[in-house]
């Protein structure tokens, strides 16, 4: 087998022959000092302005260039060697054609596009970079059949990739009729090899215009080629030595090389890709370059859209009813390896919607298997819990619960239209693809309607929600290296920023750590950004340097220190949306905590929204504090004042709800059995003297605990 | 820097003797330090405690009444620079100047600005009388202004004339603005025999200060500071230092209400005025004077002046009802939205624009944003039925159309159930779909 | 006894952004000291004023705006007699006709009218779009290609359709753009973090905070502004040191206040004068509040406000 290195350096050597030739033909033909341009471009001959820095205008300019061009056509075996010899490929082949225009400001008739002016440079550089235009792909040679040629055009074009054609599969684009130009994003190059020199002088000019690098400057145009342009080549069998010596240049650029012709040719991961299925091009070629294609519709035969959150299908409108409290039924995003997921399936595992009677009630199981780079099994329950919103949203479809306790109604309407359960593959595929673009790169969903198949997974996912239930009981402040924060209510309480952490979620209850981790993901510049904890002042307060410095800073000045575990000191502002308030009882000297549902009054004398309206806003006030309902049985709670010991009172339906966790954290804590019985509640008194006898009867720990001021 | 409600608690007798009206030490405490009950309140608290609690309770700029009666006004005790920082609690009040010659006609126009908008009465506070001369002329139109019945600025600095004018007035507490560097003790006499407030003014804040002071020496407190009138540049820097040393300085012989003549600063242009009127108005000026006063100026300017001095933590509310908009009748179709001020006008200006009639609702909903308000429980399906049944409204409309905004179509399935035989219609998520969606929705 | 004066000089400033060419061109931003308060320290780029007129053509019914535009009727006139008014530093351009509820004008139709506006005029020029997001996406970028060598500025690129807006305008054609949030010291930090990933450079910035008009829930612009000032000046947040733009005249001239004819409600009299009483309470709440530029419908309302600005500063 002939080495790839050397493939590249005979191709090269090739390109630089045709390349004298053209040159000393032109020169023979016009005279040295004939002018050479390229049409409507303020770069001259953009290639070798890129690499030579040089401004060429004349065939006199264009003759030095060349000379310069030899000294990268370098034959060492080495990968740096390799590269420049793909650049001084493409300066000769941009010789080649400047030799071209230097006779006639429009070589190709009109029949091929040959040269691209800086209005086009522009105009699809914009939807490059910003993504609109999610890449580019470079075709090259002859398809087995005219039809492939066409199928694999058409495919690239319906993905919103813009194509770019060189040689003989022009020829049969046109034979089959194909459309092609700039508007519709198909530009048929030129027939030869050489006239890639054209889409690398649009590439370098758009680093040019678009990344302000400048000329002469080879590592920051590979750097912005790299990151910035989502290019690729498609190059059909037979692939010469002469298109591997481009290829040596495109890969120094960063974009890969798929081909199905594997005669002397050496796959690189990423780079050289052998893919003997022209049909699987498309794919191949994405997942190489690592383009992600947007997905925007989701494809239903029901209208989508919030208003339909709402609806309620009633029973009496109702198709099927898939009852989870009755039948095994449940929702599961689960994580996978990527090779183990074909993206976009939707399999249907059992009975389909009209294979049961009208009105009936069954079990359904929903499978969302997914896969990505930044993919987390943490992030498994966070997508989950928003399958209510994904299915909710379409007409005539009504979702309740999650986990394993779900409801799911299809209405007779939405049965008529041609729902069926492959619909909610749909949704769930295209919803989980578009909100989460930036966690999952595939995506495939299983339904399953068997009660057999149903009762085995339930089993399976009740030992999933085991581990993670676990896993959220193991995280601690202490195990993570980073908190975040949450800023989202600063839009109406612009002081206030929440501090999350695994053992202290936001106080609305409704961001967890796990959660702003996610939308931290999915979004680095929105509400959740991650703060350091390096600096510790005082971890058993919970007070750190970093956490301050950003608190100061996301509040614009308002705060400038707060500590964690304390509601005495510095504690942390509420928005005014907290599940919970605590506030110091002096009596006892401990902590009443009520919540937002409990309407009369406290035995400090205050109902919930009296306090509420003093410790919202994003001020601090100590001995007041707003948390959500989960912080009550955490070992931080008020850690620096003594912990959950310092609770003496709370509304009945709050104990009951926290009782279990809340008593096992008394009992490792203070070794108290039962702590929860010792609590007063409004059927007890709202009294704070009576309080303070029903405290003394039950032996409550906070009465040997030190003044709380 | 305001005390918190823990330093308040530690100073009191910590009986939970109820005396003051509230049920504990720490209720009591926590509602002072919100300011919202006086320390006074509390019949228990030590000569020291109260001491110490007024020295630190002490605004740092003084609270001055002026008028009697309904036309009694405070201005002054701002606490902070910029409104989000806690709110501006005195609103800038507006005057016209007036002479014996011009009296009738300013006065006359002046008159006729009066409405209430968000349930805030709009009118010319104030009436500044300049005195330019002439004893009788100036009695003359001290009386004509006198007879509005609104409080007075007396601009004179002519102790024989003060003296004369105070005579006519006295009984109806008006500014005395009338000292400087070299009458402020005379004119200090008289502002003490008579009982008002008075205004000082000098050719820089360095005479200005050594005047207040001085004042301040005499025993009096009760001032307000003529930022001047030599020129647009030095009223505005004066106005700013003012309150700066004030506020953020901690200077308390600055710590007093401003006036600003803007009918001096820019005599004949009325529209300057406006200008300035709402320059003074967003920063620091708590009289306002102008040369006269009519809907061109008023809409916008005490537009500005309701919104600069709205407490940001208390949104302004429009009352709960029925409103029908574009003339509908008992055969339109209904909405609803929530009682915030801002979204009402935003939707009722949508609405008005479409020219589709509507009957437009709106609950109880705590004078929050649509959103906020859902998500707080205060916009319930349950809260809109209820609010509709209680109000008749099932009785007054016949057309038993409901939209909903757009934003909470989540609520659709719930109000459905809860308002039986009533179409649920989901509206645009954002006000500036309404006309369009509107006039789809009735074609 | 003297008073002592603290001046209230910052360590930081607000970034400045230029626009247009030549002589006329005109530096926003650049501040140190709060907004006109020259007291402090010398302010280093006034606030400037602009006057808008629409595709539709100026409203003749309003008899200053009738007189200030005599005579003009192809977009070209119109456009030289905006900038003779006094006190004008720029000219805002609105493509009203392009909005997709409204005429639907095609995007080769707006771009031809706004060539002929900037071909037309010295000043600097400011375009805005048809405010619907979809279209602006569209329009602006095109817009942004036949402006090419004016450094213009192109208003109200927002979180959903910034990248190519921003992009076009400022990378590929040179403009300048602003950002378009929603009265939210955190949306607006967003937007502008957003452009600043794409590579724009504060320098080819002006922000938009989100523009109402007094009575209208105006505090919450006065405080989101104050507090972006606030943060850019004190607190060195450079995603936020970008000059702020007050776009105001179609606020103050839709609301019922200006709206009303002098036949609907006789005792508010003339219906100018309220336009014009709001337009001017407005641009000063907002410059003093913090604002960088103005723009503004009704000549009185410019030649007050640009009075007011030289009187101050």
């Amino acid at each position: 087998m002939k080495k790839l290195f050397d493939r590249v350096f005979d191709g090269a050597d090739e390109m630089f022959a045709l390349a004298q030739k053209a040159l000393d033909e032109t020169i023979a033909e016009l005279g040295e000092n004939a002018p050479v341009s390229m049409p409507n471009t303020a770069y001259h001959l953009a290639n070798h302005l890129t690499y030579f820095k040089r401004q060429i205008m004349s065939l006199k300019d264009l003759r030095a260039a060349f000379e310069e061009d030899k000294t990268w056509n370098i034959h060492e075996p080495d990968l740096g060697s390799v590269f420049k010899t793909g650049y001084a490929t493409f300066a000769a082949a941009e010789v080649i054609e400047a030799c071209k225009y230097a006779k006639s400001d429009d070589p190709y008739n009109g029949e091929y596009h040959g040269h691209l002016s800086d209005a086009e440079v522009r105009e699809l550089g914009v939807p490059l970079v910003t993504n609109d235009i999610p890449g580019f792909v470079v075709i090259h040679g002859k398809a087995p059949t005219d039809e492939e040629a066409l199928e694999l055009i058409k495919g690239y074009q319906a993905r919103g990739i813009f194509v770019f054609l060189l040689g003989e599969v022009i020829a049969q684009a046109r034979r089959l009729n194909m459309n092609m130009g700039f508007p519709v994003r198909v530009v048929a190059v030129g027939p030869d090899v050489w006239q890639v020199a054209h889409i690398i002088s649009f590439v370098n000019r758009a680093a040019m215009i678009f990344g302000a690098v400048q000329p002469g400057e080879r590592w920051d145009f590979d750097d912005y080629t790299f990151w910035r342009i989502h290019a690729f080549v498609n190059a059909f069998d037979p692939v010469s030595d002469l298109v591997v010596s481009c290829g040596a240049g495109a890969i120094a650029m960063g974009f890969p090389v798929i081909t199905d012709d594997p005669k002397d040719m050496w796959p690189v991961p990423k780079s050289i890709i052998i893919q003997p299925d022209t049909k699987d091009f498309i794919e191949t070629s994405l997942e190489a370059r690592d383009i992600k294609l947007k997905i925007t519709k989701v494809d239903i035969p029901v209208s989508y859209s919030s208003a339909f959150e709402g609806e309620i299908v009633r029973r009496d409108a109702t198709r099927i009813d898939f009852d989870g409290s009755r039948f095994d039924s449940l929702e599961w995003v689960r994580m996978r390896e990527i090779h183990e997921i074909e993206d976009h399936a939707i399999e249907i595992i059992g009975p389909d919607v009209e294979d049961f009677e009208e009105g009936e009630r069954v079990g359904l199981g929903i499978v969302a298997e997914v896969a990505g780079k930044n993919m987390l099994t943490d992030f498994e329950p966070v997508i989950e819990r928003n399958f209510h919103n994904f299915i909710n949203c379409a007409e005539g479809i009504m979702h309740t619960g999650q986990r394993d306790l779900i409801r799911i109604r299809i209405s007779k309407d939405a049965f008529n239209a041609g729902f069926r359960l492959r619909h909610i593959g749909e949704i769930v595929y295209a919803k989980i693809k578009s909100e989460y673009e930036a966690l999952i790169d595939k995506c495939q969903v299983k339904i399953y309607t068997k009660s057999e198949d149903l009762k085995e997974l339930r089993t399976e996912i009740n030992k999933v929600f085991d581990t993670r239930d676990a896993r959220l009981a193991s995280m601690t402040d202490e195990t993570v290296d980073v908190f975040y924060n949450c800023i989202l209510c600063q839009s109406f309480s612009p002081a206030h920023v929440c501090i999350v952490t695994p053992e202290r979620l936001g106080l609305c209850g409704a961001v967890s750590w796990l959660d702003a981790k996610a939308m931290n993901q999915l979004d680095p510049n929105g509400a959740c950004q991650v703060v350091t904890k390096e600096r510790v002042v005082d971890e058993h307060v919970g007070i750190w340097e970093d956490v301050n410095e950003n608190v100061a800073a996301q509040s614009h000045g308002n705060l400038q220190q707060v500590t964690l575990y304390s509601i005495m000191v510095d504690p942390m502002t509420s928005c005014g949306c907290f599940e919970c308030i605590c506030g110091i009882e002096t009596y006892s000297n401990g902590v009443v905590i009520v919540n937002r549902e409990h309407t009369g009054i406290t035995p400090l004398g205050m109902s919930f929204s009296e306090m509420a309206s003093m410790t919202g806003g994003g001020v601090q006030t100590p001995g007041f504090m707003g948390h959500g309902k989960h912080f009550i049985a955490s070992k931080k709670f008020m850690r620096a004042e003594g912990g959950p010991a310092r609770i003496v009172w709370m509304p009945k339906a709050l104990k009951e709800l926290v009782a279990p966790k809340l008593n096992a954290t008394a009992k490792e804590l203070y070794g108290i059995d039962n702590y929860v019985d010792m609590i007063g509640d409004e059927t007890i008194t709202d009294d704070p003297e009576v309080l303070m006898n029903h405290l003394s009867e039950k032996g409550h720990p906070v009465l040997s605990m030190e003044p709380l001021f | 820097m305001a005390l918190k409600g823990l330093d308040i608690f530690k100073l009191t007798p910590k009986t939970n003797c109820k005396e003051c009206g509230q049920p504990t030490c720490m209720a009591f405490s926590m509602k002072v330090a919100q300011g919202s009950v006086q320390i006074e309140q509390c019949p228990h608290m030590s000569e020291e405690a109260l001491a110490t609690l007024g020295e630190a309770t002490a605004p740092p700029m003084k609270s001055i009444k002026i008028g009697v009666g309904e036309e009694e006004h405070t201005i002054g005790g701002e606490t902070v620079l910029f409104r989000h920082d806690k709110t501006f609690v005195s609103k800038s009040l507006y005057g016209v100047s007036v002479t014996d010659a011009n009296a009738d006609e300013v006065l006359a126009e002046a008159a006729k600005v009066d409405y209430v908008r968000i349930g805030e009465h709009m009118y010319v506070e104030l009436v500044n009388v300049a005195f330019e001369g002439d004893k009788s002329a100036f009695l003359s139109a001290v009386k004509k202004a006198a007879a509005t019945g609104r409080t007075l600025v007396l601009d004179v600095q002519d102790g024989d004339a003060a003296k004369a004018a105070l005579d006519l007035v006295k009984d109806t507490k008006p500014i005395l603005n009338g000292a400087n560097p070299s009458n402020y003790e005379a004119c200090n006499a008289l502002a003490k025999e008579y009982g008002v407030v008075l205004g000082v003014r000098a050719e820089d804040l360095d005479a200005l200060y050594t005047t207040v002071t001085a004042l301040e020496g005499l025993g009096n407190k009760e001032l307000v500071l003529d930022v001047g009138g030599a020129s647009i540049k030095d009223a505005f820097g004066n106005a700013v230092k003012i309150r700066r040393a004030a506020l953020k300085d901690n200077d308390r012989s600055f710590g007093y209400p401003s006036i600003v003549n803007v009918a001096k600063l820019a005599p004949g242009d009325e529209r300057l005025q406006t200008a300035l009127a709402s320059l003074f108005t967003s920063k620091y000026g708590s009289i306002i004077i102008l040369e006269k006063m009519d809907y061109g100026k008023a809409l916008g300017l005490y537009g500005l002046r309701q919104n600069v001095f709205t407490d940001p933590q208390k949104p302004m509310t429009v009352e709960t009802g029925l409103y029908p908009i574009n003339g509908a009748g008992e055969n339109d179709p209904c909405a609803f939205t929530v009682d915030f001020a801002l979204t009402y006008f935003i939707i009722s200006g949508e609405i008005e624009r479409s020219g589709v009639p509507v009957n437009l609702i709106i609950p109880d909903a705590g004078g929050y944003s649509v959103l906020t308000a859902w998500s707080a429980g205060k916009l319930t399906a349950d809260s809109i039925a209820k609010f509709i049944k209680d109000e008749g409204l099932e009785a007054k409309v016949k057309n038993h159309t409901l939209m909903v905004p757009g934003k909470i179509s989540v609520l659709k399935g719930e109000l459905e159930e809860n308002l039986p035989g009533w179409k649920i219609v989901i509206a645009p998520n954002e006000a500036i779909g309404l006309p369009k969606f509107l006039k789809e929705f009735v074609a | 006894m003297p008073f002592k004066h603290n001046p209230q000089v910052f360590s930081s400033s607000i970034g400045e952004t230029v626009l247009g060419t030549g002589e006329k061109a005109l530096t926003l931003g650049g501040e140190n000291v709060w907004s006109l308060y020259s007291f402090d320290g010398a302010v280093k780029n006034p606030p400037a004023v602009g006057i808008e007129f629409s595709d539709q053509g100026p409203d003749r019914s309003l008899p200053g705006v009738a007189a200030a535009y005599e005579g003009a009727e192809t977009l070209a006139e119109l456009a030289k007699k905006a900038e003779q008014v006094p006190g004008v530093q720029f000219v805002a351009f609105r493509l009203a006709g392009s909005d997709p509820n409204g005429d639907n004008e095609s995007v080769a139709d707006s771009v031809a009218k706004v060539k002929e506006v900037a071909d037309a005029i010295s000043l600097p020029l400011v375009v805005t779009g048809s405010n619907n997001i979809d279209k602006d996406a569209e329009l602006l970028p095109k817009v942004a290609e036949a402006l090419q060598g004016k450094n213009a500025l192109l208003l109200n690129a927002k979180e959903e359709n910034y990248k190519g807006i921003a992009v076009a305008a400022v990378t590929a054609y040179g403009q300048k753009v602003s950002g378009e949030s929603a009265v939210d010291i955190n949306l607006a930090k967003q937007l502008n973090v957003l452009f600043s990933q794409l590579g724009i450079k504060n320098e080819n910035l002006v922000e938009n905070l989100g523009q109402g008009v007094v009575g209208y829930g105006f505090e919450y612009i006065i405080s989101t502004v104050e507090r972006v000032k606030l943060a850019a000046l004190t607190q060195n947040d450079a995603a936020l040191q970008i000059p702020v733009i007050s776009p105001i005249s179609t606020e103050a001239w839709t609301v019922k206040e200006s709206l009303a004819t002098e036949e609907e409600i006789p005792e508010w009299g003339s219906r100018e004068e309220r336009g014009i009483g709001l337009e001017v309470s407005t641009a000063v709440a907002s410059i003093a509040a913090g604002s960088n530029a103005v723009i503004l419908m009704h000549p009185a309302s410019v030649a007050t406000v640009s009075k007011l600005i030289a009187e101050l500063v």
